[in-house]
């Protein structure tokens, strides 16, 4: 039954074993092609095997009107360094913290560095580990060493 | 270059499946 088999994913996720978690994650699918958290585990370990690609490919291909994969299409994009596309991807986001964070890096990479810094400014009050890296990275790069 | 982290990473989440064992 399914049960067993989200079982089964759940305990290769705890255990990081993201390959064998994205072939259970296709036996899900073999029953239910629809299932949004099958679809959503096998996005997501694919990312986490390094496998950006075939995330995509499995985003593009999925035609759920209810999972907005807007996020991770999105991180898939900036992975494979289409920053434009992946941009485009962000707009449909609101101003959560990972869809600020994700912009910012995006326009690091495109030398954005105004627009960039502007972004972790606002994200100051927002208590994310390590921000103050992204942060400094962004003022030294944009010749604001001395903030 | 500065380092720069993917903190955009982090937010890469698997959804809960408690109540789908
Ligand atoms: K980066």
């Amino acid at each position: 039954p399914i049960e067993d088999l989200f079982s089964t994913l759940n305990r290769h996720i705890e255990q990081s074993e993201f390959e064998k978690a994205v072939k259970v994650a296709d036996q899900v699918l073999s029953i239910a092609p629809a299932d949004e958290d099958a679809i959503r585990c096998k996005v997501v370990a694919l990312i986490k095997a390094d496998n950006i690609d075939g995330a995509l490919s499995v985003i593009k291909l999925s035609q759920s009107p209810t999972v907005d994969f807007s996020y991770f299409k999105a991180y898939c994009l900036y992975r494979l360094n289409k920053l434009n596309e992946a941009l485009e991807s962000l707009k449909s986001q609101e101003n959560n913290p990972a869809a600020m964070l994700l912009k910012s890096q995006i326009l690091y990479r495109l030398g954005e560095l105004d627009a960039c810094v502007d972004i972790y400014r606002k994200l100051q009050k927002s208590n994310i580990d390590s921000l103050e890296i992204n942060f400094v990275a962004g003022l030294i790069s944009a010749g604001k060493a001395s903030e | 270059n500065p380092i720069v982290i993917d903190l955009a990473y982090n937010y890469i989440d698997f959804p809960s499946l408690e109540n789908r064992m």
